[in-house]
């Protein structure tokens, strides 16, 4: 990818091979650990399917870096003019989600296109942070931004967020919601407005606990809190995790050899917890080699935010680097038991098609504005 | 054309990104040290959560040792028991769940409680959940043609297992069933207490008698067998065993102690045939030369192996509602928990008081009308017995006499004479419940009536009505400290314990309790009163005595006070009103080897009711020893010939 790169852009921007091999680093290692998670399917009879998914995922992971490739060649600033149509092309699809969407486990997401389950909610995630990114570097001004100034931000952030949570997608609309939050938070707002938005923001949380989520919504909050008396199974999903991570210890119990895994005691172990059969294999020293490397990676983007030469190239790579700060920190929190379990995946380490090519997309973008800057 | 317009001002996210970059770091550090604490700090305790969910440890039934007599004859074994045990989850509703039904009977209450629990457990939404769903008991004690068939179908009877478990089998059912006791399941309120012993939901454990008493002898402990959940389906079981389980992978149970007991059974089989036709009471036999238990029987009994719950939960809870409410109390063991009047039988430790305080002597004559004016009271005799001393008194039970030996004793030396021969106190026997007694005094009748003690209490005591009361046991063994010239024993049933191939592992010699060293001539003359009561015409158990039995004793005929048990139908009313007939006594009576108490509860007289059942028991206790002589010398003989 390197070489090609080079070829494409003979006498363009260089490659960042910083960022590209933190960027591969973490593709083999989720290959890798999902390759662990699934083979304890092997000799199931009525699962063995699953047990090869890890090469539907590297399908995924050429399908996603060939976009990437792809995003990355065409100068970002060209994005900046499409990213009103992108958006409300998102928000259209998670619309059309309600219309034409599979239903699994009670919640609608995905959306039949050939034989490809598509979830536009994953999506819609880098599309927000193009519309967030624009408006941002539109929105220039020097005194702090008032409450009226971020009706419009507000505005974009809201819809998407409503449609995903409608399906319900808990952990989707709350990463949506927090990386445009960071997003906007780049910009300067008055203190009085941030007091405002605080209290309205704990006010909905509370609204929405008493009126508008749905039971086991509330039963993976609760479980959390308390997690030894879960009647959902939540919480115990939860603490098997945890037992799994402790059961690394320092070295880890070796590749493939983690027992919670192999003797199928970690629920969702590929798309949910693959963060905790990486730690049970892996144990303490592989756990801080992967934190580093995730950490590297958002550390780097507001690394390249900072050099960027333009408002919206600072935005896009804070806002990157904030999607991938937030389900790294979320997906990771929840398996080490200081965060409810809400279904949030772990980039490049959870199955899922749409997840690992957005991932993919968002990282073409971080590489696009690291090369122009 | 310029792809951006020109007023990019990125001057004002400057300040933000160092704030940026340490929330991010600070973050991760947070994620850091609680993986810190997981893998580190908590490292061992995960590991060993995570090596218990994969591991179990499969329990290795123990046996429950055996109970013997003294002869070496099985009172309580252990026999196989099959129960058939279900896993919700995986049954099959209207494939194969009908045949279980019908083949095990289940009826209808609990058939559609079960139909409801498995329906419950299949439509919970995780597949984990229902692997947790824990196994149902279906059914306990399954005959053999049940078992045989779930066996040779079990492939097709998915979710469906049998369980093998032992259950506690009493041969001779109610003989001796009080002493030797029964089983009970282990309740849920009692397992927080017993978990640490090692019991667990389901143990049975000894309820009553040496089965409560020897129960952590008896048991045995458990072994188990360590295995990797779902192991046998790999093909690496030896690898995945070493890598994963800790040694020892195996240690096999142990088997509990077997006890043999000092009850002779074919003594209580005797007394089970003597006693036939009589409603209530209780027997005890006991050895007067070691204090050891013969035998011990309470009537009515009751099957230990129905209550022991081989046949079930409901039958035996059925059996206790039934027991319970039985105005007899055939729960209640009436050799050791209940004390009683003891009546006349309680006569001669009275002649002893007065004895040992030199206040008459076997000259002394009283001259009996019918009955004693004491105070403005007047004390009734059983009849007119005219000029009686000591002797006479004793062989036809003159209460005159008594009452007369009543106003000039004390009440506190008949009291502690009693103490003396081990009434009023516990014996120490160690199994059941045990009644005290009560061998009044002048301070209890002060604290008890709160007015000032009256005579005619002592007069009532030397006769043993009144306050006094005594256990059959309790008897016995004074009797046998009577027969054998004065010393009291501790009472045993258990005449050693030994390993389950016959090792003898702990002996109990007899244990004196106490040397009473009453005035031998004193025992001489109530002694032979005691032979004359069986012996002479006019004795009161003369006309039930049998000419081959050598016996001596005191008959009883003890008041009962006039207060009705609860829930007993008025029409029975008068039985339980009747007095409650006594024997007392030993054998042979020149060289006393066993005594003997019957009681006979609301019998009537004593010497109607009770003698011709202890004369039976003695009888066949005779010929029984005589035919174990003879075996023994035929044995003897037969070694010498060889």
């Amino acid at each position: 990818m390197a070489l090609a790169g080079r070829m494409m852009f003979r006498r363009g921007p260089a490659v960042d091979m910083k960022l590209m091999f933190a960027v591969v680093v973490i593709v083999t290692a989720g290959l890798v650990n999902l390759y662990s998670a699934t083979s304890v399917y092997a000799d199931t009879a009525t699962r063995a399917r699953l047990a090869d998914i890890y090469v539907s995922q590297v399908y995924w992971m050429v399908v996603g870096g060939l976009l990437a490739i792809l995003v990355a060649a065409i100068d970002y600033r060209h994005y900046e003019r499409f990213a009103g149509i992108l958006y409300a092309g998102g928000v259209f699809s998670c619309g059309l989600v309600f219309v034409l969407g599979n239903s699994t486990r009670g919640a609608v997401r995905w959306i039949q296109l050939g034989s490809f389950n598509f979830q536009p909610s994953e999506f819609m995630k880098v599309l927000l942070v193009l519309m967030m990114a624009r408006h941002v570097h539109n929105d220039h001004k020097n005194e702090p931004r008032t409450l009226v100034d971020l009706a419009v931000p507000g505005l974009l952030i809201t819809v998407p967020v409503v449609l995903v949570m409608a399906q319900p997608d808990l952990g989707t609309g709350l990463i949506l919601s927090l990386t445009a939050a960071t997003m906007l938070m780049m910009t300067r707002i008055r203190k009085r407005t941030l007091t405002a938005i605080s209290i309205a923001a704990v006010s909905t949380a509370v609204l929405a606990w008493n009126h508008g989520m749905k039971q086991y919504q509330k039963d993976r909050i609760t479980s959390f809190l308390d997690p030894e008396h879960d009647k959902t199974g939540i919480g115990w999903h939860a603490l098997q995790s945890q037992t799994a991570i402790g059961n690394g210890q320092f070295l880890g119990e070796g590749f493939m050899q983690g027992t919670q895994n192999q003797f199928g005691f970690l629920p969702d172990q590929f798309s949910d917890f693959p963060f905790a059969v990486f730690a049970e294999d892996w144990g303490f020293v592989g756990c801080i080699f992967l934190l580093s490397v995730y950490c590297f990676i958002c550390v780097y983007a507001i690394h390249v935010a900072s050099q960027a030469k333009d408002r919206f190239g600072a935005a896009l790579a804070t806002g990157i680097g904030a999607l991938i700060f937030w389900h790294a920190v979320f997906n990771i929190g929840m398996a080490i038991g200081v965060l409810p379990v809400v279904g949030v995946t772990l980039p490049l380490f959870s199955y899922g098609g749409s997840s690992v090519v957005t991932t993919l997309v968002g990282l073409g973008l971080l590489m696009n504005v690291s090369m122009r800057r | 054309m310029a792809l951006l317009g020109q007023r990019s001002d990125v001057g004002e996210f400057r300040r933000r990104y160092r704030w940026l970059v340490l929330a991010a770091i600070g973050t991760f550090l947070v994620l850091v040290g609680r993986l810190a604490q997981l893998q580190i700090v908590q490292g061992d305790l995960h590991r060993a959560q995570a090596r218990k969910n994969i591991i179990r440890e499969r329990s290795l039934a123990t046996t429950r040792g055996v109970i013997r007599d003294t002869q070496g004859r099985v009172l309580a074994a252990n026999r196989p028991s099959y129960n058939v045990h279900m896993t919700p989850a995986e049954v099959d509703l209207t494939e194969t769940w009908p045949t279980v039904v019908k083949l095990l009977a289940i009826e209808e209450p609990e058939k559609s409680e079960l139909e409801r629990k498995i329906k419950d457990i299949q439509t919970l939404p995780s597949k984990e959940e229902k692997k947790r769903g824990q196994q149902l008991l279906l059914k306990v004690d399954v005959d053999r043609d049940a078992v045989a068939y779930l066996e040779t179908h079990a492939r097709e009877l998915k979710g469906i297992e049998v369980s093998p478990q032992p259950v506690r089998y009493y041969p001779y059912g109610e003989l001796g069933a009080h002493t030797v006791g029964y089983m009970r399941e282990v309740g849920s309120e009692d397992l927080v207490r017993l978990e640490e012993r090692g019991y667990r939901a389901g143990d049975r454990l000894g309820a009553v008698g040496v089965e409560r008493r020897w129960e952590s002898y008896l048991r045995g402990v458990r072994g188990f067998k360590k295995i990797v959940r779902g192991v046998s389906r790999r093909d690496d079981v030896q690898e995945v065993e070493s890598r994963y389980l800790e040694e020892p992978r195996r240690v096999e149970p142990i088997p509990g102690r077997d006890i043999s007991l000092t009850l002779d059974i074919d003594v209580i089989t005797s007394i089970e045939k003597a006693f036939h036709g009589q409603l209530a009471g209780a027997v005890v036999v006991v050895d007067v030369r070691t204090g050891r238990i013969l035998a011990a029987s309470s009537k009515p009994s009751f099957d230990a192996n129905v209550v022991s719950g081989g046949s079930g939960v409901k039958a035996v809870a059925d059996t206790f509602r039934r027991l319970n409410a039985d105005p007899l109390k055939p729960s209640l063991d009436k050799t050791i928990s209940a004390a009683y009047p003891p009546g006349s039988t309680y006569k001669p430790f009275s002649a002893l008081a007065a004895l040992a305080d030199r206040l008459l002597d076997p000259t002394t004559e009283v001259d009996c009308h019918g009955g004693y004016e004491y105070g403005k009271r007047f004390f009734r005799c059983t009849g007119v017995h005219r000029k009686v001393h000591l002797h006479e008194a004793i062989v036809q039970s003159c209460n005159t006499y008594f009452y007369e030996l009543g106003a000039r004793v004390s009440i506190d030396k008949l009291a502690s004479v009693g103490l003396d021969y081990g009434f009023g106190v516990k014996t120490g026997i160690g199994i059941n419940p045990e009644a005290r007694g009560r061998m009044p005094t002048r301070s209890w009748y002060t604290r008890r009536y709160k007015e000032a003690f009256r005579g005619g209490f002592t007069l009532l005591s030397a006769i043993g009505q009144g306050a006094t009361t005594v256990t059959v046991l309790q008897l016995a063994l004074a009797y046998a400290a009577l027969a054998n010239g004065g010393t009291l024993y501790q009472p045993q049933v258990v005449r050693s314990i030994e390993t389950s191939d016959g090792t003898v592992v702990q002996d109990f010699p007899p244990r004196v309790r106490r040397l009473i060293e009453p005035d031998q001539e004193h025992l001489a003359w109530v002694k032979a009163a005691l032979e004359g009561v069986v012996t002479e015409k006019n004795g009161t158990a003369y006309k039930e005595r049998s000419r081959d039995v050598d016996m001596a004793g005191k008959t009883g005929t003890a008041q009962v006070s006039h207060v009705t048990p609860r829930g007993v139908d008025p029409g029975k009313v008068w039985y339980f009103n009747r007095d409650h007939a006594w024997f007392s006594g030993y054998a042979p009576s020149r060289s006393p080897e066993i005594a003997i108490v019957v009681l006979v509860e609301h019998g009537g007289g004593g010497g109607k009711n009770a003698v011709p059942i202890a004369m039976r028991v003695v009888r066949d206790w005779q010929k029984m020893k005589e035919k174990r002589l003879s075996a023994k010398d035929d044995a003897a003989v037969g070694t010498k010939a060889n």
